[in-house]
């Protein structure tokens, strides 16, 4: 009887391609955030090499338009992706249990990093918001008004021993950290998934190329804060 | 003189009114050469004959003692005692629904994923007593051994996390299953036919990619290609299926 | 406590290996209702354990090249020596190649001949044609004339199985797995069907029909060292034998096969020796050539293992760390490394699972173990059993008799979807000419015995024996007494002992509640009828006093064609400690008895 259930509802499916649709949403708008993460990054990182390059492509976004038809279409996609995403994510407080007890006796290494990702999903959830909120309210994006928004402080400073950080380096570095860890190993699982490379090698490869971002953005951030250090005091923003 | 091993058991008997689930531990002295097989039995044979567990070949053929072995799914009778600490545990594998202590039912779930998967060959063909084989390449035929060395041992079903948390899905050797029949060439279903059995979220596309199925089976079975194989192919029986304007239920 | 459940059908099978459920296939076709029972799920039968492969004469392979039922069927006779039934061995023969096919197509992926010039290890050369490519192809076996055994891969049980499996499910035929068999219930003439208790939940069940068949494989649990899973307990064996009016056939027959890997005593295929694997002793010496200088390591299965168990006692066993027995070491080394793990890779990872051995670079153990039952319950030509209407028995658990005394290897799968498809061909004729007609008065009767007896073992009423004593008294009993080779002394001390140990096992008294699916109980259920069954072969081996196949006596080292041309039918009477022996004819219509051509004629105790 059992069985007969289960295959009713296998009949009951017949040519359904909800799933198909979402399951292939889901991965599209993962390999287009990343795309879009790992550009931004790279946008960001222009800092490095000067302040001009840096205002000549906002100003080139600007002006053709594509930070105004981009940056709506950005957030679009986060909501649509996280709508999706959330689908898979243990989000009844028994599943959470589950999936933690689980991963911990097997402490087996892909799980894990999924597990990681779903938490660092809410960072980059939170943070992404008030990073998006904070930008659009201060347009339009220049060097110096970046610089002085890193460098700047927010609710609270963060102390480390003899150093004082002010809130928005701690608070970006973290967000680079989750958000890269978010989006590798979400790309990393995403060609798991649909299999087109051997897993081991192509996870050194993907683990590669973050590195190489998050060093860029330790760059990037590194800059800003030289930046701030000699703008004129009372700063242009705010 | 071995070491002296602690086996903290999982112990519980749902046929017993008022059992309580709990951990028993067990000493015994490891000799050369041990292996949980062994281990096992002599708890049962000589400190507890209640303790209910599973063998059938001890040769890591029938898929029969998969348990959780100092947490990681495995098969009990190949695992060796020198390979494990002093003290470790032992539990049930999850998901399936437990018998008594670390004994589970895998018959039941493993005949329901048969009859979901419609895991046999389908074909209009009569066999003929008369007439020779169908010719077929060895390479194929090997490539078909491949997945179908599967015994059903349900490690793969136990150490995912998405199996764990969603009772329908068909893990990944219901997923490996139904590729074993998807390259068969006597298997004459269409794509849009095996889309129906597994192209949906208790099937192919609830698979998360965890990988600890392919870290963990003990057939070593490339579970990863096989399971990303079947994704593609029944992602593109589905749009096939759209732009043949089949309706969306 | 009564009977929780009572499932009425056509056909009740007990067993779900090969034999059982192609036999149920062939039932449900014949659209009868059918109900399987066992142990297990069916796809971990020890079926599936077989690697080996299928004897078929199909002869697509050059090696294999003029093939045909006739020759398979003077090997199967000759492997017998000359102890199996003819008529059963012929119709086989001639119907193995189809069943083959019959499972190439419901699925199983059958390797095939490859076209081109081929070199084996062995040294031989030969040519595939293209007119063959893509037909079922074959590998070698000890003892055949030509190439004969259908393979694929390392999984022929496997996949055989699996296969087979799939065919019941299609049509939807009910298995009830983890419910065993406890009892037959008969009225002395007719067979009504089984008391099973389940061992999920410790309650008695009754299965009630008009056919019943038993498929419940081999026994060689009897032994303490066996190759066979630990299910293989002769249940079904046990139960029809309890009837006191069915007969096991040739239990005295047991096979050994030369390469069991202790501690654990898992099987070394033959294709390590087939592939020029050597066998050396303590002094690291290949000993084989010294006692079989044609055949050396490939020499039948019975000689190989005469000859181990020979020189072990010459005092050239090795002592290791592996086993408390002494033994003999597998060399495979000299294949090389990339030969061991890419040809004989089953072998090479079990011997590292198992014992951390890489035989790339280091000896093996073997020694010669337990294998398989060429007996079992006596059943005519079409799978009946003798003694009782409506009980049928097929595969290792019967005596079909295809194998008499000596089973060539591969002929034992070949053997189960064959005596399936065949003999369940005639279950389906003799069921739908049945009417349903139960006695339930007699059901209850039989109901209520088991019950008193299960109470009796949990209570201790009858005594407080230990079951796990007294199943390893009786397996090291065969292990001293029944074992490779046999006398009259040590036979009589055996039955002696086997005997004792019968009586004890009648007082089995349990050590736990014996509450739910308790495993000391399902144990202690079966114990009598285990030691009944050892009993069988012991006092069949004391009584045979020649030698043929594998039932060897030092005392009597020849066949014995005048005496002993006969097949040994052993019935258990109620309330006795011995079974009573009866023997019936062996005929041999076709061929009659010559020499094997093989080890036989240099088979002496001491050697040359
Ligand atoms: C290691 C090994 C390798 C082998 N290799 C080969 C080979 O290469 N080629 C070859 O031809 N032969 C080989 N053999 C022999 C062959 O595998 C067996 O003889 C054959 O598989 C037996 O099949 P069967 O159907 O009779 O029984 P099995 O497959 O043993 O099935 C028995 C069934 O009966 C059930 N059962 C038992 N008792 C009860 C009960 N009381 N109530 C309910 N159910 C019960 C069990 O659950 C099981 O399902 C090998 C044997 C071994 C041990
Ligand atoms: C609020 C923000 C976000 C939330 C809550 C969120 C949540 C999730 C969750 C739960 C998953 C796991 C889904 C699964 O296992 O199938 C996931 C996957 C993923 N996320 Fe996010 N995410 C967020 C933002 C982002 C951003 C900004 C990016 C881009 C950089 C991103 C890239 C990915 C990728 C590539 C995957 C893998 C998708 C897949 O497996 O199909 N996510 N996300
Ligand atoms: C689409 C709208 C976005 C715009 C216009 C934008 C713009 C910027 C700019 C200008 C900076 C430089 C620092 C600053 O000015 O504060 C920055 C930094 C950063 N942004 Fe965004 N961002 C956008 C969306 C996102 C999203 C969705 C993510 C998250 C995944 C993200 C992650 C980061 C990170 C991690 C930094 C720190 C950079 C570093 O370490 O060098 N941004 N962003
Ligand atoms: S795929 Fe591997 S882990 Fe999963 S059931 Fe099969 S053998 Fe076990
Ligand atoms: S662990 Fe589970 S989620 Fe997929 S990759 Fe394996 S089935
Ligand atoms: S007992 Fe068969 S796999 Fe372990």
């Amino acid at each position: 009887m059992e069985l007969a259930k289960n295959l009713q509802t296998t009949i009951n499916r017949s040519h359904g391609k909800t799933d198909l649709y979402v399951d292939l949403a889901q991965s599209i708008s993962g390999v287009l955030l990343i795309g879009f993460l790992w550009m931004h990054m790279l946008f960001v990182a222009t800092i490095v090499v000067s302040p001009e390059l840096f205002n000549t492509l906002s100003e080139g976004l600007d002006k053709y338009y594509l930070a105004q038809v981009g940056i709506p279409a950005t957030i679009l996609l986060i909501i649509f992706h996280i709508f999706l995403a959330l689908r898979r994510a243990p989000v009844r407080l028994r599943d959470m249990r589950i999936t933690y007890r689980m991963a911990k006796m097997m402490n087996h290494y892909d799980t894990w990093v999924w597990v990681g990702q779903v938490v660092s999903a809410l960072f980059v959830g939170v943070m992404a918001s008030i990073h998006l909120w904070i930008i659009l309210g201060a347009w339009p994006l220049r060097a110096a008004t970046s610089a002085a928004r890193v460098a700047s402080s927010g609710p609270a400073d963060v102390t480390w021993g003899a150093f004082t950080f002010p809130f928005f380096i701690v608070f970006y570095v973290i967000f680079l950290i989750a958000g890269e860890y978010h989006g590798g190993f979400g790309l990393y699982r995403i060609l798991v998934k649909w299999g087109w490379w051997e897993r081991h090698t192509m996870g050194w490869v993907l683990k590669g190329i973050t590195v190489i971002i998050v060093c860029l953005g330790f760059a990037a951030l590194y800059t800003f804060t030289q930046i701030a250090a000699n703008l004129p005091a009372g700063g242009a923003i705010h | 003189m071995g070491r002296k091993l602690t086996i903290s058991c999982f112990r519980y008997n749902p046929n017993i009114p008022g059992d309580k689930p709990r951990m028993q531990d067990y000493e015994l002295e490891e000799y050369e050469g041990m292996t949980l097989f062994v281990a096992l039995n002599d708890i049962r044979e000589k400190l507890d004959p209640t303790l209910m567990f599973d063998f059938v070949c001890r040769a890591a053929i029938c898929g029969s003692c998969a348990m959780l072995i100092h947490g990681r799914p495995r098969l009990a009778c190949k695992t060796m005692t020198r390979t494990l600490p002093n003290k470790f545990t032992v539990m049930p594998l999850p998901v399936f629904k437990l018998i008594g202590d670390l004994s589970v039912d895998t018959g039941t779930w493993f005949r329901d994923l048969q009859v979901r998967a419609e895991a046999w060959i389908h074909t209009n063909k009569k066999f003929d007593f008369n007439a020779l084989e169908v010719r077929m390449n060895n390479e194929t035929a090997e490539k078909i051994y491949d997945p179908e060395q599967c015994i059903e041992c349900g490690c793969c079903v136990a150490n995912c996390i998405t199996a764990n948390i969603r009772p329908d899905f068909i893990g990944s050797t219901g997923i490996n299953r139904v590729y074993r029949f998807l390259i068969d060439p006597r298997d004459e279903r269409s794509d849009a036919e095996y889309y129906d059995v597994i192209g949906n979220e208790d099937g192919t596309f609830g698979c998360v990619g965890l990988m600890a199925c392919d870290d963990m089976c003990p057939k070593e079975i490339p579970l990863q290609e096989n399971l990303a194989y079947v994704r593609r192919k029944m992602a593109k029986a589905g749009l096939k299926l759209q732009f043949q304007g089949v309706k969306i239920s | 406590m009564s009977a929780k459940n009572t499932y009425i059908s056509d056909v009740l099978v007990i067993g779900a290996g090969l034999a059982a459920e192609r036999s149920a296939i062939e039932c449900a076709s014949a659209g009868l209702n059918v109900i399987i029972l066992s142990l297990v799920p069916p796809r971990r039968s020890h079926s599936t354990a077989a690697q080996g492969g299928m004897q078929a004469s199909l002869g697509n392979i050059a090696m294999g090249k003029g093939d045909s039922p006739e020759i398979h069927f003077a090997d199967t006779v000759k492997g017998s020596d000359w102890g199996c039934d003819q008529e059963v061995a012929k119709m086989f023969c001639e119907t193995v190649p189809s069943m083959i096919r019959q499972l190439d197509f419901w699925g199983v992926p059958w390797n095939r001949v490859t076209a081109g010039k081929k070199k084996y290890a062995s040294g031989i050369e030969t040519e595939d044609t293209k007119d063959k490519e893509g037909l079922i192809t074959a590998r070698d076996f000890g003892g055949v004339a030509k190439w004969r055994c259908c393979y694929t891969s390392d999984g022929t049980g496997h996949t055989v199985q699996f296969v087979v499996d799939t065919q019941v499910c299609k049509l939807g035929i009910p298995v009830h797995d983890r419910m065993e068999a406890i009892a037959l219930i008969h009225d002395g003439e007719t067979c009504f069907g089984a008391v099973a208790r389940c061992l999920r939940t410790g309650e008695l069940n009754v299965y009630l029909a008009k056919s019943t068949i038993i498929g419940t494989g081999g026994a060689g649990r009897i032994y303490a060292a066996s190759t066979n899973a630990v299910i293989n307990e002769g249940t079904g064996g046990g139960i029809a034998l309890a009837t006191g009016v069915v007969p096991l056939g040739n239990m005295e027959a047991i096979q050994f096969h030369p390469t069991g890997m202790p501690p654990v005593y898992i099987l070394m295929t033959e294709g390590a020796r087939g592939d020029g694997g050597y066998l050396l002793d303590k002094d690291m010496h290949r000993f084989m050539p010294d006692y079989e200088p044609k055949k050396k390591e490939l020499a039948s299965r019975d000689v190989v293992s005469r000859r181990m168990v020979q020189h072990i006692r010459a005092g050239h066993g090795v002592t290791s760390k592996y086993s408390t027995q002494q033994h003999l070491w597998l060399d495979i080394r000299h294949l090389g490394r990339q030969w061991v793990w890419k040809n004989l890779r089953e072998i090479a990872t079990i011997a590292t699972n198992f014992n951390g051995i890489d035989p790339a670079k280091e000896l093996v153990p073997v020694i010669p173990t337990q294998h398989y039952t060429m007996g079992g319950i006596r059943t005519n030509k079409d799978g009946a059993a003798y003694g009782l209407q409506g009980l049928f028995a097929m595969g290792e658990a019967a005596c079909w008799d295809l194998h008499g005394f000596n089973r060539l290897g591969g002929n034992s799968l070949a053997e189960t979807v064959t005596a399936g498809y065949i003999c369940g061909k005639q279950v389906a004729k003799y069921t739908l000419g049945q009417t349903r007609n139960f006695n339930m008065k007699l059901v209850d009767g039989f109901v209520k015995k088991e019950e008193e007896r299960i109470k009796n073992l949990i209570s201790g009423k009858n005594g407080r024996e230990n079951v796990y004593e007294i199943r390893d008294a009786m397996g090291t009993a065969m292990m001293d007494h029944v074992h490779i080779f046999r006398t009259g002394k040590s036979l009589e001390q055996g039955v002696a002992k086997l005997q004792e140990l019968y009586k004890r096992s009648l007082k089995i008294g349990l050590r736990s509640s014996g509450q739910g699916a308790n495993p000391e109980l399902a144990q202690a259920i079966r114990m009598p009828g285990m030691v009944r069954t050892a009993l069988c072969v012991a006092y069949g081996a004391l009584t045979r006093t020649e030698s043929r196949g594998s039932h060897f006596r030092e005392d009597y080292p020849k066949r014995d064609d005048v005496n002993w041309l006969k097949r040994t039918l052993a019935y258990w009477k109620e309330g006795a400690d011995l079974p009573t022996l009866e023997y019936e004819p062996v005929a041999c219509p076709i061929l009659p008895p010559g020499d094997r051509g093989y080890g036989e004629a240099s088979a002496g105790p001491k050697g040359k």
